[in-house]
This record gives C-alpha cells, sequence and structure tokens, in this order.
C-alpha cells in the first residue's frame, strides 16, 4: 500500500525546515472568557438565552405533562407525523410516548427513518451536556449511542436535565475525554445556510428545529 | 487547480465591469463585515482569545515535526491509516487509489479548501467514481462547472436566478426564485447522496494531535452526515492544521465563527476520532487521513513562517478592499483576498503569484481582523523585497524607485524638478489632469489620469508659511 517511509519523510522534511530557525518565545497561561463558575440558575439562564439566540426552541417545566401540549403543538406545525427514540434512553422514549396523543403522531424505529422514504420524524434524545457559554447542545457516541435523532430527523428534540449543564467548552471536552468517543457533536439551533444570497435559510442538511426540553 | 494569478489585472478588469458580480460581492462582505464587528463587540473575551489562538498556532508550527509526529501515532492507534502527500499530485494519487481499493462509486464530499487545491474532486471523478459536493454553495458551483469564489461562501458571485436556473438546467427542477425552495429541493437531493455513498470526503478544521482527533466545523450539517454514514471517511488536511491539544479547540472555535460569519459558534461542531467502535452503531468503518504537504514545509523553513497560522475564517477577504472589488475568481487560484496574496505567490511560484503581492494598499485592515495575528501587509511586503531580489521586478520600475529614492533624499534636485514638473504640467495638462504618461509610466494612464502636479509645490508653501507652525501657535 503505502509507500515506505512517506510519512518519515514528511516528517524529516519538517524537521529540517524548522532547524535553526528561531521560535518565538512568548508568554502563555492566559484563557479567554474565563469567569467566576455561574450558579445552576444562571447557568441555565445563560444558555437558554445563547441558545434561543441561535435560533433554537427551549422549555422547561416541573415536570412533563405541562410541557406536551406546546411540544405536540411545535412538531404538528412542522409536519412531523413519526416520532422515535434511541434503544436504551428511557428517558427519550417515555416523552415520545407521552407525546403521541398531542398531535398526529406515532411511533416509529430509527431504522425506518433511515430510509429515504422516510416520513417527516422527531427524533428525542437525552443530551449530555448544555453548554452555557455558546447555548451548545452536546450528543456524544459514548458508550455506543446513537447520532441519528440530532442527525437525520426534521426535528430535534434534546432532554437535558439541570445536571447536564456547564459554564464552558473546556469542561464538557474533558468530562468526555476520559473516554473519548468516536463522535463529539456539538449542535447549536436549527441546521443552517446562507450559501444563497448570503440570506439565513434554515434546514439545509440537519434539523429543521431543535427543541431543548428542561426536565427535573 | 491551475493556478491563473499571472492574469490578475486582466481577471480584474473584467471583475470590475460585471455588475452582477458586483453587486454580490458588495452585499456579501457587507454583511460578514458588519456581522464579525457585532460578534466581537459582544464578547469581550475575544482580544484574550486572539493572543491565545496566535501564540498556540505559533508555538505549534515551532515545533510541527512534534505534533504532527504525535497525531499520526494517536491516529493511528485509533484506527486511522495516515498517508503522507508531497504535493497535490501524490494526493490525488492516493485519493484515487483509497476508492478504488475501498470500492468506492459514489462519493460525498464536505467544503474543503485542501480539496479544492489540489482538485480532489477532479481526480476522483476521472477516476470514475461520483463526487457530488454536498455544502450548498460548493454543489451550485459544482453543478454551473465553476470554482469556489470565496474560502467560506463558495457561490456569493451567483444570484438566486442564476441558482434557480441551475436548478432547472441540471437537476429538471421546477423553477422557483425562493431560496428557502431552492435549499429545500437542495436538501432533498443530496439527502438522497448521503444515505447511498459508500465514502464521505472532508477537510479538517483542526487536527488535535493528543488525542488525533479531526475538528469539523459547519452550520448546513452535511460535514456531520459525510463523515457519520458512509462506511469510509476520507480526510484531506494540510499539515498546517494540527493542535497540540483537544482542549486547545474551545479558543479557536470562539475565533473562526465569529471571525467567519458572526455567529458565537458554528451550528454543528465534530470531533472525530477513529473508526466505529464495536458498540457504536454508527459511523465509518474506515478512516483514511492524507496530509498534505504542497510546499507547506518549504514556507516553514523562512520568514514566512507565520502564514500557516491561517485558520481559513475569510475574515481577511471581506474586510479587503482590493477583494471587495474584485471579488474571489480574479486572484486566479485557490486562495483569494489577502491571504491567498501572500499563500499563492509562495505555494504556486513567485512567477506566477507576485501580481497578488503588488495588488494591495498595504491599508492593514487585513491584520486588524486576523483571528489568529497574521502580519499579511508586512508579509505583502517581503514578497514585494523577494520580487525584486530574483530580478523578476521591471527593471524600469527598479530604475524609476532607486531615481525617486534618490530625489527624495536630495531637496534641490526635488525643487529643480518640482519647478520643470509645472512648466511641463502646464502644456500637457487637460481639466488639471494628465490623460496620459510616456511610454513605461503608460501603465498608470492607462486606467485613471495622473493627477497634475500643484502650481505650488508643498515645499514652498512650507517655506511661505513656517512661522505658523500648528505646534507653536
Amino acid at each position: 500500500m503505502e509507500p515506505v517511509g512517506r510519512k518519515e519523510e514528511l516528517l524529516r522534511r519538517i524537521a529540517v525546515a524548522l532547524r535553526g530557525h528561531e521560535a518565538i518565545k512568548s508568554a502563555s497561561g492566559a484563557t479567554a472568557g474565563r469567569e467566576a463558575a455561574l450558579s445552576v440558575a444562571d447557568r441555565i439562564a445563560r444558555f437558554r438565552n445563547m441558545f434561543e439566540s441561535q435560533g433554537g426552541n427551549f422549555l422547561a417545566g416541573p415536570s412533563l405533562d405541562p410541557l406536551l401540549p406546546e411540544l405536540g403543538e411545535a412538531l404538528r406545525i412542522s409536519g412531523v407525523t413519526a416520532l422515535f427514540s434511541p434503544r436504551g434512553d428511557e428517558r427519550a422514549r417515555l416523552v415520545a410516548e407521552t407525546l403521541v396523543p398531542f398531535g398526529p403522531f406515532r411511533l416509529a424505529s430509527p431504522g425506518e427513518i433511515r430510509q429515504l422514504s422516510a416520513p417527516s420524524s422527531a427524533g428525542f434524545q437525552t443530551a449530555e451536556f448544555a453548554i452555557a457559554e455558546t447555548g451548545t447542545i452536546v450528543q456524544s457516541g459514548q458508550k455506543g449511542k446513537t447520532l441519528l435523532p440530532g442527525l437525520i430527523s426534521d426535528v430535534h428534540v434534546a432532554i437535558l436535565s439541570p445536571a447536564a449543564f456547564v459554564d464552558r467548552m473546556e469542561e464538557c471536552l474533558a468530562a468526555l475525554s476520559e473516554d473519548l468517543p468516536r463522535t463529539i457533536s456539538f449542535i447549536t439551533g436549527p441546521s443552517r445556510t446562507g450559501d444563497i444570497e448570503q440570506t439565513l435559510t434554515i434546514g439545509a442538511h440537519g434539523p429543521k428545529k431543535v427543541i431543548a426540553v428542561l426536565l427535573p | 487547480m491551475e493556478p491563473l494569478s499571472r492574469f490578475f489585472y486582466r481577471r480584474s478588469e473584467k471583475a470590475l465591469s460585471d455588475a452582477t458580480l458586483q453587486a454580490s460581492i458588495s452585499r456579501t462582505t457587507g454583511k460578514f463585515v458588519g456581522a464579525r464587528a457585532d460578534a466581537v463587540a459582544a464578547f469581550p473575551g475575544f482580544e484574550t482569545a486572539r493572543d491565545e489562538g496566535s501564540r498556540i498556532k505559533r508555538e505549534t508550527l515551532d515545533r510541527l515535526d512534534h505534533h504532527l509526529g504525535r497525531f499520526i501515532d494517536e491516529a493511528e492507534r485509533r484506527g486511522a491509516v495516515i498517508h503522507a502527500a508531497r504535493d497535490g499530485a501524490e494526493a490525488r494519487e492516493i485519493a484515487t487509489r483509497i476508492a478504488k481499493e475501498e470500492g468506492v462509486t459514489l462519493a460525498v464530499k464536505s467544503k474543503s479548501m485542501v480539496g479544492e487545491e489540489v482538485d480532489l474532486t477532479g481526480a476522483l471523478e476521472a477516476a470514475g467514481v461520483e463526487v457530488v459536493e454536498s455544502d450548498l454553495g460548493e454543489f451550485i458551483v459544482q453543478l454551473a462547472g465553476e470554482t469556489p469564489s470565496h474560502i467560506i461562501a463558495p457561490a456569493v458571485h451567483k444570484t438566486r436566478e442564476q441558482v434557480s436556473k441551475l436548478f432547472v438546467e441540471k437537476l429538471g427542477e421546477p423553477y422557483t426564485d425562493k431560496i428557502p425552495e431552492l435549499v429545500a429541493i437542495a436538501r432533498r437531493r443530496l439527502r438522497e447522496k448521503f444515505l447511498s455513498a459508500g465514502m464521505g470526503v472532508s477537510g479538517a478544521n483542526f487536527l488535535c494531535a493528543d488525542t488525533g482527533s479531526i475538528a469539523l466545523v459547519t452550520n448546513e450539517g452535511n460535514g456531520r452526515m459525510g463523515t457519520t454514514l458512509p462506511r469510509v471517511h476520507l480526510v484531506v488536511a494540510g499539515i498546517e492544521k494540527v493542535i497540540p491539544r483537544l482542549s486547545d479547540l474551545p479558543v479557536f472555535l470562539r475565533l473562526l465563527p465569529r471571525s467567519a460569519t458572526g455567529q458565537p459558534i458554528s451550528t454543528y461542531v465534530s470531533v472525530l476520532t477513529g473508526v466505529k467502535r464495536p458498540e457504536d452503531p454508527e459511523g465509518p468503518e474506515k478512516l483514511h487521513i492524507i496530509l498534505l504537504d504542497n510546499g507547506r514545509s518549504g514556507i516553514l523553513k523562512g520568514k514566512y513562517r507565520d502564514i500557516l497560522k491561517c485558520i481559513r475564517c475569510g475574515a481577511c477577504l471581506n474586510i479587503c478592499p482590493v477583494y471587495q472589488s474584485v471579488g474571489g475568481h480574479a486572484y486566479g487560484w485557490t486562495y483569494p483576498g489577502p491571504i491567498g496574496s501572500v499563500l499563492t505567490p509562495l505555494m504556486t511560484g513567485l512567477a506566477e503569484g507576485v501580481p497578488l503581492a503588488n495588488a494591495s494598499t498595504l491599508c492593514g485592515a487585513c491584520a486588524d481582523v486576523c483571528p489568529v495575528k497574521i502580519p499579511i501587509p508586512g508579509l505583502l511586503l517581503e514578497l514585494r523585497a523577494d520580487e525584486r531580489d530574483r530580478g523578476l521586478k521591471d527593471p524600469a520600475e527598479v530604475f524609476g524607485m532607486k531615481g525617486y529614492a534618490a530625489v527624495m533624499s536630495r531637496a534641490g534636485i526635488l525643487e529643480a524638478l518640482e519647478r520643470i514638473a509645472g512648466v511641463i504640467s502646464s502644456v500637457f495638462l487637460k481639466e488639471g489632469k494628465a490623460p496620459w504618461l510616456p511610454f513605461r509610466f503608460s501603465g498608470w494612464t492607462d486606467r485613471r489620469d495622473f493627477p497634475a502636479p500643484a502650481p505650488q509645490p508643498f515645499r514652498k508653501l512650507w517655506k511661505k508659511q513656517r512661522g505658523i507652525r500648528p505646534w507653536n501657535r
């Protein structure tokens, strides 16, 4: 396959190029955006602000029941008919199942949604982190988790608990680094493009709507 | 891609007389400049992040052999196959061999400037692979048989009507000039490809050395789909994309989207590490990473090292008065704007690319917005000096500049010449402007009038009024 030594040759070429040319000396240690840790309530408030300003929908309540009509309506106006959640995500499955009577909905399997002929779908999944700094939802493939709900559905419903919130990106990456999964996916609002006349248009390839549902 | 930078002036003239192009460029750059300024103003940590990003990038380059070696080891440990390409031809040969060995007939490609640089798509297509550009802008440009004209917005030179006509002609879709409908068409046509492609091709925004991870930043979601659904993932990245640690990534995520589109963060950031694990329900079984040199190790050697800090945000394009006037295609190669004016001569040869280094007013706006503080105007000046040292400058220009320097440092000669100029100009003047200059200087008056010498030279005025100095009024 690979001619022997191409990689070694590349590294050697770089080493030779660097020889005799002074490296810059600079101070180090500053870290932008570092500030005192926020309280959980402030963290959630900042997340909500950033998430909504980038096109995300945020729902929170003391329990699931009072949120169901609004969530159902949000999915219905997006044309969603099929609801799916990954195997093993009990919390997401419960939300999807409870929501069925609140619109023209039925439950579907992830396999069905992966087909090109799939109906308009909402994918439900428990999010691993929510980053306050940027208003970002984090899904990873850790421990064999699927990425399909946030990837191929028309509406992505991310279920959050207060413990999922972190202040900054660093904290989330550090936590995931211990057992680094194949994929870490930062999701901030719906899929968008500005490629035609620089006009912001929602729903390029990923979900057209992202709803964060915060439950205690 | 074949460089055409030596034709910069001719291509600029064409761009300047294209009214549609002029309208799209000014709309786009105006939007980007405003959005960036707002995003920076809303983030108090931006300057600190710039210092930090600049420092990390430079320190990484200063020990690139070490960091790249680490990246290779870590990525291989997690199942990646690493390929080193000395130049574009090697990259093309490796990519087509991979496609052949993996039995790929359809590939979906995310936007990659390095892919453009080596014409990866062309090579794969020549080898019989159908390559579909999945970034909407690139998809449009591919249908039109053109090349991108902006680093982050490839189709800025196209209007919605032009896009719609393309979709009618090439895809058989009904005509619509509504942008959401055009986007929906592309979504449907490309979803089909994502679900059936055997290989996803992408670039890399960052390569994290301590984990062997690839970081990809997109808004549309094509980058995630193309690197998650197909069986094979092929990455092509320049060797300068390495950052030492995964934990360095947030600094650059604070800089890149704000500088590029004015977003606090791009919609999607994917950190991809190795191949699909046994327990993973999706992800590529094979991961090939082509590390491209193509002249970069040569740039590393000398005084231009800082240009390799570039994170390809496009901020310097948007702010540049030259780019704002002529757009991306005039530059004649993959990288337009101020960053391209430095990279192109260094990567394609001074003789090819040096018109770009001269096509700058050195106003410094590019350096002001650069998120990693690349001193672009200084590098452009270095290139001009190299041009002279290698005898590539027009001897008349060198002679003229030497004469100019001699005159300007001798007050008596300057005064005498000013008088002569005053007399000559009274003969040749037309409405206070000189419409032409003699041969050798006619390049100036081809495009505009030369301003006439003032009837009273400044130095004479100064002498007359020297009693009235502003500082002892």
